[in-house]
């Protein structure tokens, strides 16, 4: 019943919305399994963090919105940290992000990482 | 049977009503342990997936602590356990079948058999009887839940 870590890594963004949808379930479901969950965001990953931009990302057409997933994981106290330098890729604040995301510099990915049990990356 | 707001609660089962998962001892401190048909319909009404957590099996699971998750369409969520114990066996027939938990939860749609570590000093935590599925009334009023 230890709270094994896990992390997800998401690297997928607005341009791929077929590939938004499950990392974020799959974080959900680890949550329930009572894992400490973690979501690394990084390279186009960030931009679903961005304020606004996940409600307008629909993985299936007419279904529910990637916001809809990220509320489920943040809901499920899944931990969302983002790459500092994406956000500097994609040219936006640390105040651009929605409530709830922590900035982190990559070498904190790597700490991370070795402490992690299973590390997914989508 | 007793139907509450179209769910059916039986006055003979141990609820958690906070977690929608009932209890029932079946003999030599073992207690059978499932969803309720609040649950049930919470999920979405038909699951892709309902999975005991193997390394739990032997191991002492605190109450509402997650002993298998739930998984559908609409929604992904733990079974949280209704009583501290160890977790002895899961329905092998979920496996095949997950949706006879929806169907047939308080029967052939049971999720688990745990022994209890200290059913006398949790009892107090679950609501029974007709008192007990008037508490579940409650909830489900004040949480504005409805099975039909």
């Amino acid at each position: 019943m230890a709270d094994d870590k896990v992390m997800i890594i998401m690297t997928s963004g607005p341009d791929t919305p077929r590939r938004c949808a499950t990392p974020f379930f799959f974080a959900s479901l680890a949550a329930a399994m009572e894992y400490d969950v973690t979501m690394f965001f990084t390279i186009d990953g960030t931009l679903l963090l961005k304020k606004g931009m996940a409600e307008t990302v629909f993985p299936k057409a007419g279904g529910k919105p990637v916001s809809g997933f990220i509320q489920d994981a943040l809901d499920a106290d899944v931990k969302f940290l983002a790459c500092t330098a994406s956000t500097e890729l994609h040219d936006l604040q640390p105040s651009d992000l929605i409530d709830g995301v922590k900035m982190v510099g990559g070498a904190s990915m790597w700490q991370l990482a070795e402490e992690c049990k299973t590390v997914l990356t989508f | 049977m007793t139907t509450i707001r179209g769910c059916n609660l039986p006055e003979d089962l141990y609820y958690l009503v906070e977690k929608h998962v009932w209890a029932k001892p079946v003999g030599e401190g073992v207690i059978r342990v499932g969803i309720t048909a609040v649950a049930a319909k919470l999920s979405g009404g038909k699951l892709a997936a309902l999975t005991v957590k193997a390394k739990n099996i032997g191991v002492e699971v605190p109450q509402s602590k997650s002993i298998a998750t739930i998984e559908s369409s609409k929604f992904v969520g733990p079974v949280p356990a209704p009583l501290t114990g160890i977790l002895l066996r899961a329905n092998d027939k979920l496996a095949t079948d997950p949706n006879i938990a929806v169907s047939d939860p308080y029967g052939e749609g049971w999720v688990a058999e745990m022994k209890a570590s200290n059913w006398e000093g949790e009892m107090g935590n679950l609501k029974t009887g007709a008192e007990g599925v008037a508490a579940y009334q409650a909830k489900l009023e004040a949480d504005n839940i409805s099975c039909g």
